[in-house]
């Protein structure tokens, strides 16, 4: 009873202090790093709830943020769509790729999923560049509309889904539903079975994953105002699994932190500009071999056991 | 159709390089090496390096190329994949992340632009009326070469017959005193050399940048597939039904949709046939 309090305190604590960030100090760039940072945080948090909860790694999620951002870039420049649109058209582009997908290779164990996750974002990036007459090749499409003409308008639109998202998915994950993610990362054949749809599972947590993640796509696109195939890149993927590490896989809390702070943190770094995703990279490497189980949902725990005791 | 025929062969040879390493040490070790296109990348620019900055001959600067990769690789092995080896998902973290970090070294070295790999052959040769440019047919006969060879090392020598117990069973293999972990070290240092070679051969006729290990890892990964993974003589067949159709592909429609090709490969057989056409095992 009292732990979850705790949470509650916590979460309220957290977003309250990241609402009131730039009301204290204000500045559009803190705006644009707090709004990018929180964008990454839904792509974080919608990759851990797939992969973290399943471990079936999946790397190609910018294969769901590009289509998402590619989505929302035509319907709003080529089709002439309002940007509200953008966000449901972006979930369910990035819904129909998750399926053709998946189903194929969610079906089978061991490492195929992750490879084709690979591939297929590897692909798309080079579509997007042989079809450039369509696509506009290197420069990606430009003239996307503002969501919200205040900035800070549309940081605070991107902090309440961050929010809702994440309340969302953890609530699926502390579900049966997200029990049933767990014991098919403990052991596929034992839930098997155990007369439990293991393949349907799988494929409708890839789904979900990659929804949230063409939403993030698309209000990326409608952030930056033009979308490029750089998006599709193999390094946002690992970026992001990057953050879900130094947060903690399987928390869902965690990798929003995660993503916060890593953005933050090479904002710090910017000087570095070359050296960012090397340090990313080894950020990973040191990672995995020290703190297997991230840092920040670690820490949130033992911070809240601490809390706690005096009762 | 001549033109179809030879320029086929001389990417399906390029292909079987890199897919027979990256099967070899799956089939052997169970590791799935995302880092299997740097070795490829390490040998184009580790040839480029020694020859234009070293001054060195080409031979024993492909020589010496090789050797550091193959070096490399075992590195790899030894340092970061063995505490690894537990989990699947944790060694395609940690080769993935290797694979950055080769690719952001170059970057940093080199830069992006694109940088030139001598040939070692120059001459153009005319077959059937078909100008072929000779290193093209030197890496078509080299790939063959080498390929040959490690089939009859696996096959005739004592190492060889040690590396295909491992790979059946580790364990038991561990039992009747193989080292399986020596094993490991030797099977990655040579599918690094066999990628680094393939990057050396291949390095004249293609784009060297740092970002030229990811295609060959996807076509790798999709060769690997169709042919079931960890066996070589699936992979080579793959290899030649892909470059083949990446060829054809080429000249009917267009070069630009032969990237598809691999993906559209891998779609197929993963919804038809998920073991590949010699796999033993349905899924792992």
């Amino acid at each position: 009873m009292f732990g979850k309090r705790i949470d509650y305190a916590g979460a309220l604590g957290f977003v309250a202090f990241m609402a009131a960030l730039p009301l204290v100090f204000g500045g559009n760039y803190l705006i644009g790093v707090l709004t990018v940072s929180v964008i990454y945080g839904i792509w974080a948090v919608s990759w851990d709830f797939m992969s973290g909860l399943t471990g079936r790694e999946n790397f190609g999620h910018s294969l769901f943020i590009g289509v998402g951002a590619y989505t929302a870039g035509f319907l709003n420049t080529t089709f002439g769509f309002g940007g509200w649109w953008s966000l449901p058209a972006a979930m369910i582009m990035a819904m129909v790729f998750a399926l053709v997908i998946g189903l194929p290779t969610l079906r089978l164990k061991g490492p195929y999923f992750a490879l084709a996750m690979l591939s297929g974002a590897v692909i798309m990036q080079r579509l997007m560049l042989i079809f450039w007459e369509q696509t506009g090749g290197e420069e990606g499409i430009n003239g996307i509309e503002p969501l919200i003409r205040s900035q800070l308008g549309f940081y605070y639109f991107a902090l309440a889904t961050l929010v809702l998202v994440t309340a969302l998915l953890l609530a699926l994950a502390r579900s049966n539903w997200g029990l049933i993610l767990r014991a098919i990362r403990g052991d596929e054949a034992t839930c098997q079975a155990a007369g439990i749809n293991v393949t349907f599972y799988k494929i409708a947590s890839l789904v979900i994953s990659a929804a949230f993640a063409g939403a993030g796509g698309a209000m990326y696109a409608h952030y930056q105002l033009q979308v490029s195939p750089q998006l599709f890149a193999v390094v946002t993927s690992i970026t992001i699994i990057t953050m879900v590490y130094v947060g903690g896989m399987a928390s869902i809390y965690g990798p929003v932190g995660g993503a916060i702070l890593l953005v933050l943190l090479t904002e710090l770094l910017r000087n570095f500009g070359e050296w960012r995703l090397m340090i990313y990279s080894c950020t990973l490497i040191l990672i995995l071999f020290f703190l297997p189980n991230g840092l920040i949902a670690p820490t949130w725990r033992r911070l809240r056991y601490r809390l706690g005791r005096p009762e | 159709m001549l033109e179809i025929l030879i320029h086929g062969a001389v990417s399906s040879a390029i292909y079987a390089m890199l897919a027979v390493g990256f099967t070899l040490i799956f089939g052997v070790a169970r590791i799935l090496n995302l880092a299997h296109g740097s070795f490829y990348a390490l040998g184009a620019y580790g040839a480029y390096f020694f020859t234009s900055h070293l001054k060195l001959p080409l031979f024993p600067a492909a020589l010496l190329a090789i050797a550091v990769v193959a070096l490399f690789g075992i590195f790899v092995e030894k340092v970061l994949v063995r505490p690894m080896r537990s989990s699947q998902l944790a060694v395609l973290m940690i080769t993935l992340a290797v694979a950055l970090v080769v690719e952001q070294v170059l970057f940093l070295t080199f830069g992006s632009e694109y940088r030139n790999v001598p040939a070692f052959v120059d001459a153009k040769f005319t077959i059937g009326g078909v100008d072929v440019g000779g290193q093209r047919l030197l890496a078509l006969g080299a790939s063959v070469t080498l390929i040959a060879l490690l089939w009859l090392f696996i096959q005739r020598t004592r190492l060889g017959s040690a590396i295909l117990a491992v790979s059946q069973d580790p364990q038991a293999a561990n039992y009747m005193g193989i080292p399986s972990d020596r094993i490991f070290t030797i099977v990655m240092g040579l599918s690094a050399a066999l990628a680094a070679a393939a990057g050396i051969l291949a390095g004249p006729f293609l784009t060297v940048q740092p970002t030229m290990w990811l295609l060959p890892i996807v076509k790798a990964f999709a060769i690997v597939i169709v042919g079931g993974l960890g066996s070589i003589p699936g992979s080579i067949l793959a290899a030649l039904m892909l470059g083949y159709a990446e060829t054809i592909v080429g000249y009917l429609i267009s070069t630009s949709w032969t990237e598809i090709v691999s993906v559209l490969a891998t779609l197929l057989m993963l919804v038809i046939r998920p073991a590949g056409i010699f796999g033993k095992r349905a899924a792992f």
